[in-house]
């Protein structure tokens, strides 16, 4: 591989890492906002909150890129490549982190909100402070192995011609006639990414270890 | 005086309480009143309605009918029926502090930061004023060399008595306790009972569910019998436990080890 492949892997690399990062990061805080939303079981909301993250998650990531990438223009929405393929791998994500957050609810501690709600805190002082600290440290385990599916799942935006970390290799081989070395070397990549995520992991796991009374 | 005004000066108030849960009344008609400074303890068998009516002074239970007044302040609805906004409703529990059976620490936060939670994210008290007011009733109950320890590691005492400082960081009009030794091993309860005796001698208005006879015999200034939701005995701690008006109290304290003195 010469120097010009090697840049355009660490170009496919970087859009694999941002658009999957933008995602990520709206999917973590929107599945929360969707478990909070839930949990006042409002008629109608409810159900179509529901629907959507079980059509969410049966949908495979592929058909979704396409749809959402096909159906704008039908529409009215001009959608660039990246945003449509940042808006599929988050309505997928969303619904996954949805129901992660939620079990996180349900598991907390009755006891402890009581406490807080005893000493005179309001229920989104006791949500912020009490509850969302602790459930970020239960629920990260779960996030992050979202997370990593999230970015395995990315190559499927390629569909709508986003050149990502698994679609440049096949534009390098095509090239070069080697498709080993880019594919190799584009493992390696998406290791050390998920590497980072696992790494985070562990520090939460430490924290963990505190909230096992 | 008249009913308002007994209201205002009393710490708690409590008026016609009644309490259903399905179809069983667990309190029937509850009169209670607590003095400022006053110990009142309230025992009964389990299932007697004790913890209930002691939830329902600070709302984590709602009662039926009736009225509970906290220093003055109505809990929990306003007395044309409105229930209170949840803002509200938290200022008025911030008058009581509460200490639970089972601690109820939060695990994500040192001991320090458990007793100064309340009063920086509550009160907005300010951080350095937070904390010299945690240290020194951490000092108070006897755990100054924790304030950097996690709950997961100390023991049920420990726990207890963090618990402790940690309602006390709110100043309220009244301490809750429900059963604080009930959970701990024999040899822990000393611990935590010599630091509500503290508290009583001090001067704090308090209200305890406990099965310590004798120590309720030491510290109450009134005692409570509870039975199926009705209080069918109320007395100062000598008449109570030496000349039961009730057969009920007198089998109850039969079957409990009666402390011979106080």
């Amino acid at each position: 591989m010469n120097a010009s492949a090697w840049n355009m892997l660490l170009e496919g690399a970087w859009t694999t890492v941002w658009i999957s990062a933008v995602s990520i990061a709206i999917g973590v805080v929107a599945g929360l906002v969707i478990a909070l939303i839930r949990l006042a079981r409002i008629p109608i909301i409810d159900q179509l909150l529901v629907l959507y993250i079980s059509v969410a998650r049966a949908t495979p990531l592929v058909t979704l890129a396409l749809f959402i990438f096909l159906s704008a223009p039908d529409l009215g929405l001009d959608l660039n490549r990246s945003v449509a393929g940042i808006l599929a791998l988050t309505l997928n994500t969303t619904a996954f982190n949805a129901e992660i957050w939620r079990s996180a609810f349900r598991n907390f501690s009755r006891e402890q909100s009581e406490a807080a709600m005893a000493i005179g805190m309001t229920p989104w002082v006791t949500f912020r402070r009490i509850m969302l600290p602790q459930m970020v440290i239960t629920s990260l385990p779960g996030l992050v192995n979202e997370m990593s599916f999230l970015i395995k799942g990315s190559p499927a935006i390629a569909v709508i011609g986003i050149v990502d970390l698994t679609r440049v290799t096949n534009r390098i081989s095509a090239v070069t006639y080697e498709p080993l070395p880019p594919i190799l070397v584009a493992g390696a990549l998406y290791m050390a990414i998920i590497g980072c995520l696992v790494w985070l992991q562990r520090l939460a796991e430490r924290r963990a270890n505190r909230l096992a009374m | 005086m008249s009913e308002a005004n007994t209201s205002e000066t009393a710490a708690v108030s409590i008026r016609h309480l009644s309490k259903s849960f399905d179809d069983v009344e667990v309190l029937r008609d509850v009169e209670l009143e607590v003095k400022t400074g006053e110990v009142v303890t309230i025992i009964g068998s389990s299932g007697s309605g004790k913890s209930t009516l002691l939830r329902c002074i600070n709302w984590l239970e709602k009662p039926d009918r009736g009225s509970i007044h906290i220093a003055g302040q109505r809990i929990g609805v306003h007395d044309d029926g409105r229930p209170m906004p949840v803002r509200e409703l938290a200022k008025v529990r911030a008058q009581t502090g509460m200490v639970f059976q089972g601690f109820n620490l939060w695990p994500h936060l040192n001991v320090l930061h458990n007793v100064t939670e309340a009063p920086i994210h509550v009160q907005g008290k300010s951080k350095r004023e937070a904390e010299e007011l945690a240290t020194a009733l951490l000092e108070k109950v006897g755990m100054s060399q924790k304030h950097d320890s996690y709950p997961n590691t100390l023991s049920g005492g420990q726990k207890q008595r963090v618990a402790i400082a940690r309602a006390l960081a709110m100043q309220p009009a009244v301490m809750l306790f429900d059963e604080p030794t009930s959970a701990l091993d024999p040899e822990l309860v000393g611990e935590v009972l010599a630091v509500i005796k503290d508290l009583s001698a001090e001067g704090y208005t308090m209200v305890m569910v406990t099965h310590e006879m004798a120590f309720a015999r030491a510290v109450s200034d009134q005692v409570v019998f509870l039975e199926k939701g009705l209080i069918i005995e109320r007395a100062d701690p000598e008449t109570f436990f030496t000349t039961p008006k009730t057969d009920r109290v007198r089998k109850f304290l039969e079957n409990h080890d009666t402390p011979s003195s106080a």
